[in-house]
């Protein structure tokens, strides 16, 4: 064994495999502990095709952008190393993801929840952008909770450098829902704004409490989009009929953002609607997006320790118990109504004067 | 985890490599590299491979021999999985059967080169691609491509130095000379067969381009003290002195029997022979 092995195996004995956690296109994820602090960490075992094409791309990636980013809201990448023909990414334990708490019924969102997490994201994005990383895959499920309530943006699966702009990228990238229009046109010269479109419809998600733009297929997709924001015109998005997937779907008039955000505050709305913006240039970048007025007005964001938070199954107390909740230390606000309710009383909280001044 | 985003060798590893201390002499290893950085050119080359990738992949090689013995790991095939992984790292993935092929006709015309037929004409014997070679070559590549990420513990970040010297030739106000830029260019690209990307920061690299075109071309830049022009982009004149040297090694001519040494232990295989041929392992300090 050479010194190389020496370390390798040194590093390998730091890091404690418990239990599977999750499994998912190229990796298998583990929970573990760091030996010694026993800290919590997440170990990722990347699976090598042995006689394949061996190390994934994603993994590559993974790999290469979390080594060199280093940002509160990004996740961190403590370690690596390999054991036999696996490579292992040793990276900080974060207990859930942002689609969890979006879904669980259970917890009210206030207006400034929405904008904590909306600014965690945004921050997070910056960074990466500022380093020349898109991150390429943003939805609610990558961005991943620590205990703390800090948000990270995590899978840098799809993430690449854009820093050569007339470089040719591929368009089969993000989620089809967070899709952005060039991308679904088939854009190939693409750059920071299609990660802020994704942040738009999280965004919105987080209001709304389910996904804004579900398209059923790309040509769907797109249909949703404009029956939800109204078609592009040629002055709003000049050039977009000559993108290589361009088609007609139909024309649908803008209706206004207000209609279905009933409770949002004017500046929520303002920024909402720079995120999606059809001509990719003038869509809000990261950094602008960080001084829009809507981070400075009143109510301000929500400490992260003091973000909703999911329950795990075992410690969900009984529905009844929980209205007592709303104020104090780390608590879990919820509501007693049956689920059926909960949805539209939800939007009225999430955004209605009531809460938001009863709970201060 | 280190944070070194451009890692370098250190003294210790560049005064004693891992090949040097199996006992394979310092020239040895010397051309042994440069062969294998012209190797994962010509296939570069023939693959019509990005040059970002091509560079990336001699720069991976590089450094690999810092932390790995040439006696445990081919030059071939060390090579190949640098050229396979750079293909990842830059975003233009080529196919494994493609890099394998390439690889075959390069080592079997360099074979052909040294062997008692060099006179005559070379012909290419494609392989079978259920045959062992094929497989054993996909074992090598594929091996080689984790090793080289694992042993570089992941540091696969990679510096360019080409803006660089665009922008020094400007500062020294010899932007518009297309002589200098493209001597130099070329210096920069050769530099690339040899460890100094591995060894020196980007800076040093370039300055030592420029002062090779400008010496070449009898270009004066003021080099008396205090005004040395070197120090304006914060490098020491020992360091661009001793790159230098690197690369003007490349052009000292080699004898046959060099070459035909260099060409028979391209293999692990070949380098263990020799050693057991040759052995006169170096105390290890
Ligand atoms: N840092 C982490 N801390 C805790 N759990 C994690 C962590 N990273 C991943 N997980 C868990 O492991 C699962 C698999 O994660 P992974 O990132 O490999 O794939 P995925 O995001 O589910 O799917 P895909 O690979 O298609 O993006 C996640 O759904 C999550 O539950
Ligand atoms: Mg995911």
């Amino acid at each position: 064994m050479d010194a190389v092995e020496q370390e390798n195996s040194e590093r390998q004995k730091k890091w404690l495999k418990d239990k599977k956690i999750g499994e998912g296109t190229y990796a298998v994820v583990y929970q573990g502990r760091e030996a010694g602090t026993n800290r919590k960490i997440a170990i990722k075992k990347i699976k090598v095709g042995q006689f394949k094409d061996g190390l994934d791309m994603s993994a590559i990636r993974e790999v290469k952008f979390l080594r060199e980013l280093k940002h509160k809201n990004v996740i961190e990448l403590l370690d690596v190393f390999s054991a036999k023909t696996n490579l292992n990414l040793v990276l900080e334990f974060l207990d859930s993801d942002l689609e969890m708490i979006i879904k669980d019924r259970s917890l009210v969102f206030l207006p400034s929840d929405i904008k904590s997490w909306v600014a965690m994201t945004f921050r997070g994005l910056e960074f990466c952008h500022r380093n020349w990383i898109l991150h390429r895959d943003l939805k609610p499920n990558n961005l991943l909770i620590a205990s703390d309530g800090h948000l990270k943006l995590a899978d840098f699966g799809l993430a690449r450098e854009y820093a050569d702009p007339g470089y040719k990228m591929t368009h089969e990238v993000i989620t089809r829902w967070y899709r952005p229009p060039e991308l679904l046109y088939g854009a190939k010269y693409y750059g920071s704004a299609v990660d802020i479109w994704s942040v738009g419809c999280i965004f919105a998600e987080l209001m709304l409490r389910i996904p804004y733009l579900p398209g059923g297929s790309d040509i769907d997709q797109l249909k949703t989009i404009f029956r939800a924001l109204g078609s592009p015109t040629e002055e709003e998005w000049p050039g977009h009929t000559k993108l290589p997937n361009y088609v007609t779907v139909g024309q649908f008039p803008k209706p206004p953002l207000r209609d279905l955000f009933t409770a949002a505050s004017a500046d929520a709305l303002n920024l909402l609607n720079k995120c999606l913006i059809y001509e990719p240039r003038k869509r809000i970048t990261a950094k602008e997006a960080l001084h829009h007025p809507y981070f400075f007005a009143l109510p301000y964001p929500t400490h992260p320790s003091k973000l909703p938070k999911c329950s795990t199954k075992q410690d969900t107390p009984p529905l009844g118990e929980m209205d007592g909740n709303l104020n104090g230390k780390g608590r879990k606000r919820k509501l007693s109504s049956p689920d059926g309710k909960v949805r539209s009383i939800a939007r009225k909280l999430d955004f209605g004067q009531v809460v938001a001044g009863s709970d201060g | 985890m280190s944070n070194h985003l451009y890692p370098l060798a250190s003294l210790v590893q560049i005064e004693q490599t891992p090949s040097r201390e199996d006992g394979i002499p310092e020239s040895l290893e010397e051309d042994l590299r440069a062969y294998g950085c012209k190797l994962i050119y010509q296939a570069g080359i023939l693959l019509q491979q990005k040059q970002v990738a091509v560079a990336t992949a001699q720069i991976l090689f590089q450094r690999f021999w810092f932390v790995t013995s040439m006696k445990q790991f081919g030059v071939g095939d060390v090579g190949m999985g640098a050229l396979y992984l750079s293909s990842k790292l830059e975003e233009c993935p080529l196919r494994m059967r493609d890099i394998i092929n390439v690889y075959d006709v390069l080592l079997q015309r360099a074979s052909h080169s040294i062997g008692p037929k060099a006179d005559q004409q070379f012909r290419y014997y494609p392989m079978s691609y259920f045959g062992d070679t094929f497989y054993n070559l996909k074992e090598a590549l594929v091996v080689a491509e984790m090793q080289i990420l694992k042993r570089l513990g992941f540091n696969v970040h990679v510096v360019l130095p080409y803006n660089t010297l665009v922008n020094y030739l400007r500062l020294l106000g010899l932007g518009s000379n297309k002589e200098v830029c493209s001597r130099a260019w070329g210096y920069l690209n050769d530099a690339l067969q040899t460890p100094v990307y591995a060894m020196y920061q980007i800076p040093t690299i370039v300055c030592a381009s420029i002062l090779l075109a400008t010496r070449h071309l009898s270009i004066a830049l003021p080099s008396e003290p205090p005004t040395c022009w070197w120090e304006l982009f914060d490098t020491l004149w020992d360091d661009v002195w001793s790159v230098s040297g690197h690369i003007m090694r490349l052009y000292r001519p080699e004898s046959s029997e060099e070459t035909q040494l260099v060409v028979g232990m391209l293999t692990k295989k070949d380098v263990r022979r020799w050693l057991e041929e040759n052995a006169t392992v170096l105390p290890r300090p």
